[in-house]
């Protein structure tokens, strides 16, 4: 995986528990922070634009929380979100299964990565092989 | 016999190589101790030589104007917000306070003492110049630049300054630059304020103490009053602004993924400020004497 | 409306800064920042105790400041003092300046201008600065007392020269003093240091046993002459009793006096009345006598044995 983040930086936005939301930020500020910051977006808009992100994926009601307070699909959501925010992204997912362990299946993973599809261009899931089960017909 | 005497000789070869440990032991300690001392002044060097360092790269990073992004600006925002905005009813009420305290007790001393003739060069030169830029260093040290060594640590070690290098996000522009424009302004304007409210308590104070009228409170402080002095002043102000938020940066960023590595380097970060508070103050001083 | 954390922070550097933008500009309008300046040229012989950005005072008010020191081609130090527009008034072409250097503050110009009526100084006249040290006065003044302190140092030194020789007299003094502790420290007691002699000693213990005995026996009459004089049948409570018995006495005496004092008293008002009695009897002894004559008269003319009374 580290290669693959190495060989696609520009643009790699990953999802994981070893890349967490700053905490003494909310989670608005953890996601517009990059619009802000690569496109020099005002707070203004990038906030909305996140707002709208927020809503689509129905976690508007945290956005002015803090990583601490957040569950664990929230957590995953907004850490998405935040990925998302790269222009022209290439998300990559660093073991979903670690940052919300008790999932049963990928089903919830595929439903958030739909909600904001448009945001992303590739997205790529990194796991354990024995994890595979859980992907179910989804896995290469 | 031949049993004993080898082993009589033993004996004293033993005792001699004792001799030769226990001095040797003793040369290496006072060498450890010489070493030791070495090693710290090496040490100190080379700590003042880096903090000099990235005192440069920000200096740099602070002229680009590419480093000011919406997010930089953002963040500068909400540390002159922390630092002076969401503080300035309670500053003012405290300087207040001890403005009127201090000034009172100044000008009564030099009525007992019969230096009057010496007031407006103490109020100028004492209290405005060297004392508000302390009392204001004093808020910021205690307030901002605690705070900053903390979570620059706690940033570190949750990996939180790794996330923002991942998403290619510029740490020096992103936390340092603002963090740093912020203890200069905050300091340059907070001083300003203190040394203002410090002279309007002047003119009660001298009014009460010396019966003195405004305006001749007003002529001598225009000629007890130096640009020079002034402007020494306001650049001590930013100097302290620069390094008493650099260093708890520095001191932070030096955190490793242990959350016991937080408060060596806090309390390591905040002597270091102190001591870049007294050196300040003593080249100040100087610079005023030349 | 809630306020947004930018325009606090906005409005709180804007209004700082507009207030410290202020203050300096009232202070430099103050100092004369932007007034037309006026530079005099002063000379002296020596540049010695003057300093660029030294007071120019008139009157104890700073109206300007050394400006440069240079020295001209003849050795004479050259002082250029900038005076601003509103303070040319006090400087006048007979102005004197003075170099003030006072024993505790920075020194400074001193501009006095006697006539204020006299034409303002030229800007190319060069007044030569007089000058007053307070040091050399201090100097001067202290020389005195400095002499008199070495001489009170020199005194100190001969006596602790003399204190300390080992055959001086107050080393002899010591020594005396320590042969007469020694020898009262191997005496038996206080009295025995004082007279020095055991024999005198030994008398005064007697005297003072014989002391003893009499006091014991003075006690005893002492006793005595209590139980004579104050016993129940003593001397003083009879005295007591016989006083008690004279008060009684003289408080009945009282009351005869008392009548003595009435009787008196009657007596000196019937002595009134022996005036009346007297003059009555001076009349009736009067009478008699010129009876008698009478009877004088007829016994004598008249032998005759019988005679007729009135």
């Amino acid at each position: 995986m580290q290669r693959f983040l190495s060989t696609n930086s520009t643009v790699t936005a990953p999802v994981s528990v070893d890349v967490p939301l700053l905490s003494n930020q909310d989670v608005i500020m953890n996601i517009s922070l990059i619009k802000e910051y690569h496109e020099n977006m005002s707070k203004k808009d990038a906030s909305l634009f996140v707002m709208q992100g927020l809503q689509r994926l129905g976690i508007a009601h945290v956005a002015y929380k803090r990583n601490p307070a957040l569950t664990s699909e929230e957590r995953f959501r907004a850490m998405l979100l935040r990925a998302a925010m790269v222009k022209d992204a290439l998300i990559v997912i660093d073991r979903p299964f670690k940052i919300i362990s008790h999932l049963e299946n990928a089903g919830f993973l595929f439903q958030s990565l739909s909600e904001i599809d448009d945001l992303f261009i590739h997205c790529h899931i990194f796991e354990y092989r024995w994890m595979k089960e859980k992907y179910g017909d989804l896995c290469l | 016999m031949s049993i004993k005497s080898v082993f009589d000789s033993g004996y004293l070869k033993l005792l001699r190589s004792c001799a030769k440990i226990e001095f040797l032991t003793d040369m290496g300690c006072s060498m450890e101790w010489i070493e030791k001392i070495g090693r710290s002044i090496g040490k100190a060097g080379k700590s003042f030589g880096g903090t000099l360092a990235f005192s440069g790269k920000v200096l740099a990073r602070m002229l680009r104007r590419k480093t000011y992004s919406s997010a930089t600006r953002e963040v500068l925002v909400n540390q002159i917000y922390f630092t002076s905005v969401q503080i300035l009813p309670a500053f003012l009420l405290v300087s207040i306070l001890f403005s009127s305290l201090l000034v009172g007790i100044v000008f009564q001393v030099l009525k007992d003492f019969g230096l009057t003739e010496f007031f407006g060069h103490v109020l100028m030169g004492l209290i405005v110049t060297e004392l508000s830029p302390i009392f204001a260093v004093l808020l910021i040290t205690l307030r901002s630049a605690s705070a900053i060594n903390v979570e620059m640590a706690v940033m570190k070690s949750n990996r939180e300054l790794k996330t923002l290098e991942t998403f290619r996000i510029d740490l020096m522009n992103y936390l340092v630059v603002p963090r740093i424009i912020n203890g200069m302004v905050s300091m340059v304007l907070l001083s300003s304020l203190f040394a203002i409210v410090l002279m309007a308590s002047g003119v009660l104070f001298s009014g009460l103490i010396f019966d003195m009228s405004v305006d001749v409170y007003r002529n001598i402080l225009l000629n007890s009053t130096s640009f020079s002095d002034i402007f020494i002043a306001l650049v001590k102000c930013a100097i302290f602004g620069f390094f008493i938020t650099l260093i708890p940066i520095r001191f932070g960023l030096r955190a490793t993924s242990e959350l016991t590595s937080v408060p060596v380097v806090v309390s390591g970060g905040m002597v270091n400020v102190f001591l870049a508070v007294l050196i300040i103050e003593v080249l100040s001083l100087l610079t005023k004497l030349l | 409306m809630p306020v947004s954390r930018d325009f606090k922070v906005g409005l709180f550097i804007v209004c700082t800064a507009a207030i410290l933008f202020l203050s300096l500009a009232y202070l430099a309008v103050g100092k004369g920042f932007f007034e037309n300046v006026h530079t005099f040229t002063l000379s002296s012989k020596s540049g010695d105790g003057f300093t660029e950005g030294m007071p120019v005072v008139f009157s104890g008010f700073n109206i300007g400041k050394v400006h440069a020191l240079e020295l001209n081609e003849k050795g004479v130090v050259l002082i250029k003092i900038k005076i601003p527009q509103r303070h040319i008034q006090w400087i006048k072409s007979d102005s004197e300046f003075i170099l003030y250097r006072p024993l505790i503050g920075s020194a400074r110009i001193v501009v006095n201008s006697e006539n204020l009526a006299s034409p303002t100084l030229d800007e190319n006249m060069i007044p030569e600065v007089m000058l007053i040290n307070d040091i050399n006065d201090a100097i001067a003044r202290i020389e005195p007392v400095l002499e008199r302190i070495i001489q009170i140092a020199e005194n100190v030194e001969q006596l602790t020269r003399v204190l300390s020789d080992p055959k001086g007299d107050f080393n002899r003094t010591l020594a005396n003093a320590e042969k007469i502790t020694a020898n009262l420290a191997g005496k038996k007691s206080l009295l025995e240091m004082a007279v020095s002699d055991e024999a005198s000693v030994k008398s005064v213990h007697e005297a003072l046993k014989k002391m003893q005995d009499i006091t014991v026996r003075l006690d005893d009459l002492l006793k005595k002459t209590d139980e004579q004089l104050y016993h129940q049948e003593g001397t003083l409570p009879q005295v007591n009793a016989i006083l008690k018995d004279l008060l009684g006495k003289l408080q009945r005496l009282d009351k005869t006096i008392d009548n003595i004092n009435q009787i008196s008293t009657d007596t000196s008002e019937g002595m009134k009345d022996f005036r009346f009695l007297r003059s009555d009897i001076d009349d009736v002894v009067n009478a008699i006598d010129g009876v008698v004559k009478k009877i004088d008269g007829i016994v004598g003319s008249k032998k005759d044995l019988e005679f007729k009374v009135p």
